[in-house]
């Protein structure tokens, strides 16, 4: 009896499985073949467990489920493949998607290029300190993308095929369309969070503070304690409780016009492309700050207590604390000093007969009864 | 009782303020003839209304307390957790209040509400005293400004407290504690307001101060907000709400906030000055006042004739 429970489970999921396998992406290369075993992965040579198994449900459903395995990864050339040295790279231009303004092939080429030239920009591959830096797979993990993709109303869908005739590409077509329009992208706090990943990372950022000062390179004031003295900031504190009209890292540290492009090309803050460029600073905070002037560009957007960053503050702070506990102490000192006196002296707490003396005073002064 | 020069002036001042006659004048000196030499059997002999005998805040005043105390728990409890927004209690406390998009529209509401009323006080109290001065009736004695009395008391009072003065000293209308707290409060609101501005109109700042002094400005700003804020939740919280709510002969709460009106007991301890001028103002309270020494038969010389008391159950 066991035995036939546990058969028609593992039928159960062998039927679930080609169900999901039906519902995949197109297959056309047989890459699923192989990779559409769990298991398969190697742990390479710095002991990472490496995993090559794709999920066709969960890559059916992300922005790239219509190109083809292999206009992405190009140099695959036979079955079995040759082992992988570079992987894909985001540049490629692809074969099998068109650009329907231009007619030209697909390619993130125009916005790879601007990464490339930003304060973040790197090759795929890199060694040393570069490694450090953000490719495009740090930030952009389809499936955040991807849950304001919900399905077209079937009215809607309905009137599209009188001319279109073929539902799958209008639900398509729907569903890119209508999420550029809702403009998903993250919220400011999603913002500072993913900024934060790599720009909390004590031990990154020890290691290009040293890099910078071996090698006599200037590295911005703030650049160890960015995440750390946002989060001090009333804009940091706001924008954790999830609001959105305060700063974020991006809206400071981005060009604001064609601003999905220029997220890409953020520059350090001394390079006059930047908009934090002490030049271009008065600009910058006048997009919210609408009075702003030279003056209020003095004031630090990334405030600290800490010595080495603002004296006058790290002071400021001690003296206002030490004044604080000062007071209280002194305060409660005399809160009981004032109670052990009038206790002594026969105090009451509680009003009796119109009175709060009923107590035996030390001092033989006492109410007459 | 014989006064001391002080009481004496005081005494003397608010007759010829009052305009009191002759006959008044010697019924009030012997009633002060006959209070005994120690306050301290006064204040304990005394019958008193927990609610308040005699008057001491006007309803102005009251309305300011009421609208600065309720602004000012609502500002604390809307401002903590953005400031502390690293404390476990935070998020949850800031919740509570439906959120930031909320508690920021609560925060600054109210921080208007908090400047009307520090406004109003402010004319109210130059007014009032304007008033005064121009009726000739102004004691500046008898007003919250500090003096040099006020030190001596405080060191009075605290000798008294340790045990080693017979009597508390003789207080105005407002003694040493009430001047500090005063002076704390107006200063702290005054911070908080200016502070407050600075983070909704930091460019209003910048613009009106010099170019090497703005940037310091802020930051004292932004660590004078939260700094003192915190300071003032915990000087109410352990200070004032002592003084008026835990303080043995005032739990569980006094009631001059709401009623305007001051324990006969209290007023005698802790206000003495206040007292004569109490007696000369109001003919009912020397009345009173007759009547308990004639009941409790009295005298000047009341410490050699002490009665045992009642044992509290």
């Amino acid at each position: 009896m066991f035995e036939r429970k546990i058969t028609g489970f593992i039928l159960f999921l062998v039927i679930l499985m080609q169900s999901d396998l039906a519902c995949a992406f197109e297959d056309d290369s047989g890459c699923l073949l192989c990779h559409k075993y769990p298991k398969m992965g190697r742990i390479d040579e710095k002991g990472v467990k490496r995993s090559y198994y794709v999920m066709p449900g969960v890559f059916s459903s992300t922005v790239h489920r219509n190109v083809p395995c292999t206009d992405c990864h190009n140099y695959i050339k036979q079955l079995p493949h040759k082992a992988v040295k570079t992987g894909v790279s985001c540049n490629t231009e692809c074969h099998s998607i068109k650009n329907p303004a231009t007619g030209k092939n697909f390619s993130h080429e125009s916005i790879y290029d601007k990464f490339k030239g930003s304060v973040h920009g790197r090759e795929k591959i890199e060694k040393g300190l570069d490694s450090d830096k953000p490719y495009c797979i740090t930030c952009h993990t389809n499936p955040i993308y991807n849950p304001d993709e919900s399905e077209p109303p079937k009215r809607i869908v309905d009137r599209c095929v009188v001319c279109h005739e073929d539902r799958k590409f209008v639900t398509n077509w729907y569903k890119h369309t209508s999420r550029r329009i809702r403009e998903v992208k993250r919220s400011p706090a999603e913002i500072v969070q993913l900024c934060s990943n790599c720009h909390s990372d004590e031990s990154l950022l020890k290691r290009h503070v040293k890099a910078a000062k071996d090698e006599d390179r200037e590295l911005g004031s703030k650049f160890s304690i960015a995440v750390e003295s946002y989060n001090e900031s009333f804009h940091g504190k706001v924008t954790k409780y999830g609001f959105t009209k305060a700063a974020n890292c991006l809206d400071c540290h981005a060009k604001e016009e064609n601003y999905y492009m220029n997220v890409h090309d953020i520059q350090a803050s001394r390079n006059p492309a930047s908009p934090m460029h002490t030049s271009n600073k008065v600009e910058t905070c006048r997009k919210c700050h609408t009075h702003a002037d030279e003056n209020y560009v003095s004031l630090d957007p990334h405030p600290t207590s800490k010595k080495g960053d603002n004296p006058f503050r790290y002071y400021a702070n001690i003296i206002y604390s030490w004044v604080g506990d000062i007071v209280i102490v002194l305060l409660i000192s005399m809160a009981l000093i004032e109670t052990i006196g009038r206790r002594r002296d026969g105090a009451c707490w509680y009003m009796r007969k119109g009175s709060s003396w009923w107590h035996r005073s030390s001092k033989s002064k006492d109410r007459i009864v | 009782m014989k006064l001391t020069e002080e009481a004496s002036k005081v005494l003397e001042r608010s007759m010829q303020m009052n305009s009191i006659d002759e006959t008044d004048r010697s019924e009030i000196f012997q009633l002060v003839d006959r209070m005994p030499d120690s306050r301290v059997i006064l204040y304990k002999n005394v019958v008193s209304n927990p609610i308040g005998d005699l008057p001491r805040y006007s309803i102005h005043i009251r309305i300011q307390h009421m609208l600065t105390f309720v602004t000012f728990l609502t500002l604390a409890f809307t401002g903590l957790p953005i400031a502390f927004i690293d404390h476990v209690w935070a998020v949850p406390m800031n919740n509570l209040v439906g959120g930031i998009d909320v508690s920021r529209i609560i925060h600054r509401t109210l921080a208007a509400v908090m400047i009307f009323s520090m406004l109003y006080h402010i004319i109210y109290i130059a007014y009032t005293t304007l008033l005064l001065i121009i009726a000739g009736r102004f004691e500046l004695q008898r007003s919250i400004i500090p003096i040099l009395k006020d030190v001596r008391d405080f060191n009075h009072d605290m000798l008294y407290f340790a045990g080693r003065r017979t009597q508390r000293p003789e207080m105005d209308k407002f003694m040493y504690k009430q001047k500090i707290h005063y002076i704390a409060a107006a200063f702290g609101n005054l911070v908080m307001v200016i502070s407050g501005s600075s983070f909704i109109f930091p460019e209003f700042w910048a613009a009106i101060l010099p170019s090497g002094i703005a940037s310091y400005f802020q930051e004292m700003m932004r660590l004078s907000h939260p700094h003192e804020a915190l300071l003032a939740l915990l000087v109410i919280a352990f200070w004032h709400w002592y003084n008026v709510h835990l303080a043995p002969g005032r739990f569980p709460m006094q009631w001059t906030f709401l009623t305007g009106k001051i324990t006969r007991e209290h007023q005698i301890e802790e206000h003495f000055l206040e007292y004569l001028r109490n007696l000369v103002e109001l003919p009912e309270e020397r009345a009173y006042l007759q009547n308990l020494l004639d009941a409790r038969e009295l005298t000047p010389e009341s410490i050699e004739e002490m009665k045992t008391v009642e044992e509290t159950p």
